[in-house]
């Protein structure tokens, strides 16, 4: 867990350091792929407590939600459909959500708080 | 044989360790498996959240720069924004003009003033002419009268003057005297004086002027120089000259008299 915490501490650092910023045509993007990776981010985090965790499930879908997620909405953009990206932040923020409670329940269930 | 075998286990006992050691060699490496596992779960979820961080601190600092850009305004701030700029810009505009104004005027000031003294300056110079304080040069008529018998009076010159005056003659001088305003002829001893010199007997007058009007006016029918050559021994000659020279007049301030200022 602490490695976790650490690894996302680090990428925020090296954001920092790096001064990296995203050009302005490509905000809503990358802000759905972020949120589509902080979901599957979740969902490893709540599979590994039910250890049903597959690596290779984890890559390939933290990749696939991500780039996804970002394509459809430039479609969307593309074809006058503006609003596909409302969809795609209602679907992955609701995933999120529905993670956070799983991994909630999962972690005070192994912490025995129930 | 006895004592053998109470020292060697029973095959139960043996069977029961070899089943015992295998549990636990298949216990501990499931230990092994997992801890793996547990790694590669570890390693490819940090790696997942070292790029979210990365990403949402991106996104971040790309959401302030739009957020600050013109873009993310609203229509109001936008419009307010549009009209506080066309005020700006209006003022500018108004400044602009005023200072072209200014300079256009200032150009125009200087233009008036040169000109105002280019006129002066002009007026001076003719004025002086006139007053004969400058010797003058140009095109004219020169009449020469001689009088052998000494017959004229001061009075036939000074209708000379006056005819050529009436010719339009700027500048006149007899004998290389100028005539000016306050010349005067005057007989002294059977001699004509011009302002106190005294004349030789052949008479050179010469005024500048445009050459026809000089010569017609003393050449009219009945006129002057028809008059002078009835009296004895007097012959009039007028040449006319594209260039002439008059001298300089004498210059004598006023003493008894000065000019009138005009208020104006």
């Amino acid at each position: 867990m602490l490695a976790l915490v650490l690894a996302l501490a680090l990428g925020v650092t090296l954001g920092l350091l790096t001064n990296v910023s995203v050009p302005v045509a490509w905000l809503t993007y990358l802000g759905v792929a972020v949120l589509a990776a902080i979901d599957a981010c979740l969902g490893g985090v709540k599979a590994s407590l039910e250890e049903t965790f597959d690596d290779k499930v984890f890559v390939s879908g933290f990749l696939t939600n991500t780039l996804m997620a970002a394509f459809i909405v430039f479609v969307g953009d593309r074809i006058g459909v503006r609003e596909l990206y409302l969809a795609a932040v209602v679907a992955f923020g609701m995933r999120v959500f529905d993670n956070l409670g799983t991994v909630r329940q999962l972690l005070f269930h192994r912490w025995g708080w129930e | 044989m006895m004592g053998m075998q109470s020292r060697l286990p029973s095959k139960d006992t043996l069977v029961h360790l070899r089943d015992e050691s295998v549990k636990r060699l298949s216990a501990s490496e499931k230990l092994v498996e997992r801890s793996f596992n547990e790694a590669r779960f570890v390693a490819s979820l940090a790696v997942g959240l070292l790029l979210v961080g990365f990403l949402l601190v991106a996104q971040m600092r790309g959401q302030a720069t739009f957020s600050g850009s013109l873009e993310r305004q609203s229509d109001q701030n936008l419009a307010i924004i549009i009209q506080q700029l066309t005020a700006e810009n209006n003022v500018l505009r108004t400044e602009v003009a005023r200072l072209q104004m200014r300079l256009l005027e200032a150009g125009q000031a200087t233009e008036d003033r040169t000109q105002l003294l280019n006129e002066a300056a002009r007026e001076l110079n003719s004025v002086s002419m006139m007053a004969g304080l400058e010797p003058a040069i140009g095109p004219g008529i020169a009449v020469r009268i001689t009088d052998p018998e000494r017959v004229l009076l001061p009075q036939d010159f000074v209708r000379v003057i006056h005819e050529l005056r009436g010719g339009g003659a700027e500048a006149i001088a007899v004998n290389g005297v100028r005539v000016t305003a306050t010349s005067g002829f005057a007989g002294r001893n059977g001699r004509i004086e011009l302002d106190g010199t005294a004349l030789a007997r052949d008479y050179e007058v010469i005024a500048l002027g445009e050459q026809g009007n000089l010569a017609q006016a003393l050449e009219l029918p009945g006129g002057l120089k028809t008059t002078l050559a009835t009296f004895p021994g007097v012959t009039v000659e007028i040449t006319k000259a594209e260039e002439l020279t008059v001298p300089a007049g004498r210059t004598g301030g006023y003493s008894a008299g000065s000019p009138v200022e005009d208020d104006q």
